[in-house]
């Protein structure tokens, strides 16, 4: 009886138990399992088909046919890209986590492949050039980003922070006019101000600017290894720098390694 | 250039549709199997049955459904170093919470059922999970029908929730439309819209099945 | 398995936690007394009133009773500021939970008030009642009688289902919860929390709700 009841559970919801030896079962499977964000752009959207398309997405693409396997993209929110990958959800998440102290002590950096900045983003009306001017404003702020954990910090007393779970939730309060600005990356700013001229948005000012990295579990020594190969191999070919360029029409500062 | 809400983007909702439509047929399949266990467990002679069952009606109907989604989700898998699949966690969470509802509709059902039932089966020497097989259970689930269609309403309602964790049903393709189109205005009602035409007609059937089945048993 | 359990954070951040959840009672709490008024006016309509109200009632009855909560709080969120109605969060949040939950007593009390029999308005209208006393005495604190408990069991589920409010940024005890949880990454630890905190509280509620029906109808205080 007890042995139907195991089977039945494995049959119900393939279980997989995490193994240490992450790269060896990826390359064993030949399948990879990496944590995206369509919601959020120009690092993950979704395109006219429902595909997903971006920055990250195009670097999460490579990184696969790199490997030599085929790719699971595996949808989450802003908040949920973390405790995926701590939670055997995905082997590695590249949705561009921004390098924090914080999140280091939970989770595994790879060196960066990118850059981004913070920034408040607000109609083209509303008066707000540093973090003052937030005084007697509504700010909406994503959970589990960056800007969770910067613009609080800058932020005037009398300044009303609201949450959303995710980045097109906070997109659409900016949108609607429910909060006066938003926090959220430079990119994303710009990425909406150019879909919708009509509504006029801009960044204000920055907040803060960071890089960001892929994440894996703690542990995973030898995929965290092969994933800096990646990085410094692509650095130096120019990929990285051209799906940068192609996706912000930026040019991709110079990436430190840890 | 706003990509306006457009024959693409409402084929992207109606693709969300489907999940939520998949999403309701598994939990209501999976939530009626261990339902009917619960109201068996419940309605048992055996006191530590009715207590197990009882317990589990009361936990899952006492919490919010949101709080049981995030609990397997996110919670489950870290706990027991699983890796559960969105799909799966929240087939199991809607499952287990139709298991709990069912359980107590049926249970209402099975005591609905006059004694005198009970003792002509048993006077026809059958034991008691035969009683309950061949002549309690089909009466009772008989009687039980509004009920349970009236369930699936709710049931399909609250698939909305697992946009909160991401999952790409009716909801969330909504909300995502939303952020790429700029346009709550359009979208969020049609997609109120989308689950007014599934759960409507339901609602409906439940209301004349409830009318026609008082119709039927009164005459006794 | 090699999880460490912390509940010890769980319990650093229990005031807050409990905040949350005193947000949770009172919006709930307001929400159960605007739902239930519309619910009796409601009923009243769709029994008594002109065809015209009558339909309008129904119609909005249906609506909100087949299709989710969460879409109805988006739509009163999101929706309508494009036509110059902007609620805050918390507005929002509790005008989303009063017209669910006045759709839903409005079904319940309806209901109650067509089980009334026919006679005993009768009789009330031969003792020359006024119709508003009739209206009053003999329909409806009767209905609310004996549909109250499942008025009461639509209340529980209203404050569990109150839960998707932090969805739209207004504070409750999810939305604390969430933040702790993303900032610690002890999701199981205060989910399991929150879950217990809900369960008391709908225990609690029940208890109070229970107790309020014994008050209102059970007491004979005459004879």
């Amino acid at each position: 009886m007890k042995k139907l009841m195991i089977a039945a559970l494995a049959l119900l919801f393939c279980i997989g138990a995490v193994q240490a030896q992450t790269l060896d079962r990826i390359l064993k499977d030949k399948k990879i399992r990496v944590a995206v964000e369509v919601d959020s752009p120009p690092f993950g959207v979704l395109d006219s088909a429902g595909e997903p398309d971006g920055l990250e997405i195009a670097a999460v693409r490579q990184l696969a046919k790199d490997l030599g396997v085929t790719l699971e993209m595996v949808q989450v929110t802003a908040p949920a890209r973390i405790p995926a990958v701590l939670a055997g959800r995905a082997d590695v998440a590249i949705a561009s986590l921004s390098m924090t102290l914080d999140r280091a002590k939970t989770v595994a950096f790879a060196n960066p492949h990118g850059a981004l900045t913070i920034v408040i983003a607000a109609p083209a009306g509303t008066k707000i050039a540093s973090a003052a001017d937030l005084s007697g404003k509504r700010i909406g702020l994503t959970r589990g980003t960056l800007e969770e954990a910067t613009v609080p910090k800058i932020a005037p007393k009398d300044c009303e922070i609201v949450f959303f779970d995710d980045i097109s939730v906070t997109i659409q309060a900016l949108v609607s006019g429910q909060v006066d600005g938003a926090g959220m990356s430079g990119f994303a700013a710009k990425a909406i101000a150019d879909k919708n001229p009509a509504k006029q948005l801009e960044s204000k000012f920055t907040v803060t600017t960071a890089f960001y990295a892929a994440v894996v579990r703690p542990g995973d020594w030898d995929l965290l290894h092969w994933i800096n190969t990646w990085v410094f191999l692509h650095k130096r070919d120019g990929f990285l720098a051209g799906i940068y360029e192609k996706y912000t029409g930026l040019k991709l500062p110079d990436l430190p390694t840890m | 250039m706003s990509r306006g809400f457009g024959w693409t983007e409402f084929l992207f909702v109606l693709g969300g549709l489907r999940w939520t439509i998949l999403l309701s047929l598994a939990a209501m399949g999976g939530g009626s199997v261990l339902g009917l266990l619960v109201a068996i467990l419940r309605t048992a002679p055996i006191r530590s049955l009715r207590w197990v069952a009882r317990a589990f009606i009361e936990v899952l109907q006492g919490t919010p459904v949101l709080m049981q989604l995030f609990l397997t989700y996110y919670g489950l898998a870290v706990v027991l170093d699983l890796r559960i699949d969105p799909w799966p966690a929240v087939v199991l969470a809607m499952t287990l919470n139709a298991a709990a509802f069912l359980g107590e509709i049926w249970r209402g059902s099975i005591e609905a059922i006059p004694r005198t039932q009970w003792e002509a089966a048993q006077s026809l020497a059958l034991r008691y999970p035969q009683q309950l097989m061949l002549v309690i259970l089909p009466q009772a689930l008989r009687i039980s029908v509004p009920a349970t269609v009236g369930f699936l309403v709710q049931l399909i309602k609250s698939t909305a929730i697992a946009s909160l964790i991401g999952f790409v049903e009716l909801t969330r393709a909504g909300q995502l439309m939303t952020s790429v189109t700029f346009e709550p205005m359009t979208i969020y009602p049609v997609v109120a819209m989308l689950y007014f035409i599934i759960c409507w007609p339901l609602s409906l059937a439940s209301a004349m099945l409830e009318r026609k089945m008082g119709r039927t048993s009164r005459g006794t | 398995m090699h999880y460490v359990f912390q509940f010890g954070v769980v319990y650093d951040n229990l005031p807050l936690l409990l905040h949350g959840a005193l947000l949770t009672i009172r919006l709930s709490a307001l929400a159960m007394l605007f739902g239930a008024v519309v619910g009796v006016f409601g009923a009243a309509v769709s029994t008594s009133g002109p065809r015209w109200a009558r339909a309008i009632v129904r119609a909005y009855v249906e609506v909100i009773r087949n299709t989710p909560f969460l879409v109805q709080l988006f739509i009163i969120y999101f929706s309508l500021p494009a036509i110059g109605l902007r609620f805050r969060a918390d507005q929002a949040a509790l005008l989303g939970m009063t017209i669910n939950l006045g759709a839903y007593a409005t079904e319940i009390i309806r209901g109650g008030i067509e089980a009334i029999p026919r006679g005993q308005i009768e009789a009330g209208r031969a003792l020359g009642l006024r119709r508003w006393h009739i209206f009053r005495f003999i329909v409806l604190v009767p209905a609310l009688r004996v549909v109250y408990p499942a008025l009461v069991s639509q209340f529980i589920l209203l404050m569990l289902g109150s839960s998707v409010i932090s969805s739209i940024s207004a504070e409750d005890l999810t939305a604390v919860t969430n933040t702790l949880q993303s900032t610690t990454f002890r999701s199981f630890e205060f989910y399991f929390a929150a879950t217990a905190i809900y369960f008391v509280m709908a225990l609690g509620f029940r208890l109070v709700l229970d107790g309020l029906g014994w008050l209102l109808f059970q007491r004979r205080t005459a004879a």
